[in-house]
């Protein structure tokens, strides 16, 4: 996880601006308040001047003219630190009587209004450590004709103006800093979080198809995401092993007929032969390549049964009469193999389905019945309603199927041991199995105590 | 007869067009669906067979154009696709048969012989009759050279089939779709146990047998194998 990524991560993204609006709202709230404090302290500076020149005023007035220099002369003594005041008294013929100013403030004009003036350095006194600058300033003609100035040096406005600045400084930066951070952190979490699927998609990318995505066990939402893509990633590698399976099989249940087929033509075109021996080979290569088409028919039968959406056609079956049908067909081949075969049809059965496949379900049942059991054995073909669901069965007397054989079955070209010599693909219940799960029917395989029963359950 | 056969698989054609020639009949070929419909609309046909997928122009769409003209050739409509509903598709369209692909060309042959053959007055005929063998439809009744013979209902559609197409090789699949309604592939041989008890019925203990098995293929009924 290297800095560059983090820094593209949607987390830090956030963070960064989060961090922007929050900076852009605290210089606003500090500007409005830096804006309010300097006003009432404008104002204030303004209303104490004015107070001040009144009373200098009314001392003139009052005790004399001598006596203001007096009292001018206390007030800048005193006047001190932060809070200095300078004065300046000057007789009409512009002479300075008493004041720390050292002249008059050119332009300036003692209407008794308070007013911003620029005041250059070389009003200051050299010892006093104001600076130049714009000062609030009151001036006003008195009765011989002087002129009387009070002003304030504006040294305290401007720290409390630095100060409010460095605050918002401080505070601009410690909130991006702190953003900055939590974003960070955030982005690295959530990174590790993702990396982890990340690694997880990219190994089944490549073919490791049982890795999983680790849940952290916080049960948030990436635990929720990541086991969600857990069951779909099973799902996956279960529907790729069948598929896997099934082509090994098809690959290796097919070899065989073919290697038959390859072998005799070889053998045949080895020497010379008459055409009676051609054509027996002919013939015989014939068989096996019906054989080989039935396996492969029976194969696109199940992989269209199975397919999610099946596109064949879907109506009302009358059932009863299909099974008499079918029934028909197999009593007589029953008789033929010395088995008996019996039909309990109750009438007027209707399911709805596909009438094809159906059939070819139901007639893989009898003829496993009939190819799997011994003389005399009886075989059963019953349907009937049961509480509101219909039942189909298919029971014989015969070695029936062990249970733990039961599931194995359905599997394609499974074929259980004494068996494997008899004719025979091994699709036949994995065609009645796809058949029921397309009909929503349920599929049971029984001990009929002795002999096997497949019962088949169809919903209304 | 004159067969058109129209399939864009230049290698399966040739092997059709062999097999049809060296079976007596006439044929002419088309690789596309414009090229086949332009033949099938100009030529005289006794019947049509046709790939459903073929470049330019669809074999279902040939199939309702000549309907749609009044054409009535019987049409055998090939197909690699096998869905079940393909096969209602195809005969919904005016299709008179079906075969999916693969198939043995001896079933496509016989389909052919019955597709073409059924278009004679046969099936209006209340009175079947083969050699010595004799079916009243009406009567349910079977007689071979003057003697009674019982048949169960079944075995009476399945007689009839036979005496229908008599002289034509019939095969199982045929025998399931058009005798039982059935398009099952089943693994055990429950047609030839049903044409066996039939042939024990009506064959014998009489000195020539109708009912003939031809291997590979099916049964024929004729006077001669």
């Amino acid at each position: 996880m290297n800095f560059h990524r983090l820094l593209h991560t949607t987390a830090i993204r956030l963070a960064l601006h989060y961090a922007l609006y929050y900076a852009l709202l605290i210089t606003l709230g500090l500007g409005v308040l830096y804006l309010a404090t300097s006003r009432y302290v404008d104002a204030q500076m303004a209303a104490g001047l004015e107070q001040e020149l009144t009373r200098l005023a009314q001392i003139d007035r009052q005790y004399g003219h001598d006596r203001l220099v007096a009292v001018i002369a206390v007030e800048q003594q005193t006047a001190s630190g932060d809070n200095r005041r300078y004065y300046l008294l000057q007789s009409s013929g512009g002479q300075r009587q008493a004041g720390n100013l050292i002249d008059w403030p050119p332009g300036f004009v003692a209407d008794n209004h308070v007013r911003n003036v620029w005041i250059e350095d070389d009003l200051i006194p050299e010892q006093l450590p104001d600076k130049d600058g714009f000062w609030p300033m009151i001036g006003t003609r008195l009765d011989d004709g002087s002129r009387l100035l009070v002003a304030q040096s504006v040294r305290q406005a401007e720290d409390l103006q630095e100060f409010i600045l460095g605050t918002m400084a401080i505070i601009l930066a410690v909130s991006i800093g702190l953003a900055l951070t939590m974003g960070w952190l955030l982005g690295r979490t959530l990174l590790q979080r993702i990396d982890a699927i990340n690694t997880t998609t990219q190994q089944v990318t490549a073919g490791e198809l049982s890795t999983r995505i680790p849940l952290s066990g916080q049960d948030d939402e990436f635990d929720e995401l990541a086991s969600h893509l857990n069951t779909m990633l099973a799902r996956i590698e279960k529907l790729l092993t069948g598929m896997r399976q099934v082509t090994d099989n098809v690959a290796h249940d097919l070899r065989r007929p073919l290697a038959r087929v390859r072998n005799r033509i070889e053998v045949t075109l080895m020497e010379k032969r008459d055409s009676k021996e051609y054509r027996s080979a002919l013939e015989e290569t014939l068989e096996d390549t019906n054989e080989l088409m039935q396996t492969f028919s029976a194969l696109l039968e199940i992989a269209q049964a199975e397919a999610g959406s099946f596109r064949g056609e879907w109506k009302v079956v009358e059932l009863s009469a299909m099974l008499e049908e079918l029934g028909g067909l197999y009593l007589d081949e029953a008789e033929v193999r010395h088995k008996r075969f019996e039909l309990q049809i109750e009438p007027n059965l209707k399911i709805t389905g596909n009438r094809h496949l159906l059939a070819q379900a139901i007639s893989n049942l009898l003829d496993n019945a009939l190819k799997y059991t011994p003389d005399d054995s009886t075989i059963r073909l019953q349907a009937a309603m049961q509480a509101d669901r219909l039942s189909l069965t298919v029971s014989d007397n015969g070695p029936g199927i062990a249970v733990d054989q039961r599931d194995k079955v359905f599997e394609r070209f499974v074929r259980l041991e004494p068996d494997r010599s008899t004719a025979g693909n091994g699709l036949g219940l994995s065609l009645v199995k796809a058949v029921a799960d397309l009909h929503k029917a349920e599929l049971r395989l029984e001990d009929n105590q002795p002999g096997l029963r497949v019962v088949l359950l169809f919903n209304p | 007869m004159r067969i058109l056969l129209i399939e864009d698989d230049r290698n399966a054609a040739n092997y059709l067009v062999k097999g049809l020639i060296e079976s007596g009949h006439v044929v002419d070929y088309a690789a596309d669906g414009e090229d086949g419909l332009h033949l099938a609309v100009t030529g005289e046909y006794d019947a049509l067979v046709v790939d459903r997928m073929l470049p330019k122009r669809d074999g279902l769409s040939i199939i309702r154009m000549l309907r749609a003209d009044k054409n009535k050739t019987p049409v055998l409509v090939l197909s690699a696709l096998g869905e079940v509903d393909d096969r209602v598709e195809g005969l919904r369209a005016g299709g008179d048969d079906y075969l999916v692909k693969p198939y043995a060309f001896i079933e496509l042959l016989a389909r052919l012989d019955a597709l073409v053959r059924r278009g004679g007055d046969s099936n209006s005929l209340t009175h079947l009759s083969v050699a010595d063998l004799e079916l009243d439809l009406l009567k349910h009744k079977v007689m071979r050279a003057g003697h009674m013979i019982r048949l169960q209902p079944r075995e009476l559609r399945l007689l009839e089939y036979f005496m229908r197409h008599a002289g034509q090789v019939v095969t199982r699949t045929m025998l399931l779709e058009q005798v039982w309604d059935f398009q099952f592939d089943p693994q055990t041989s429950v047609i030839d146990t049903q044409v066996s008890r039939l042939r024990a019925k009506i064959d014998k203990g009489f000195e020539r047998p109708l009912l003939h098995t031809i291997r590979g293929v099916g049964y024929k009924l004729d006077e001669f194998p």
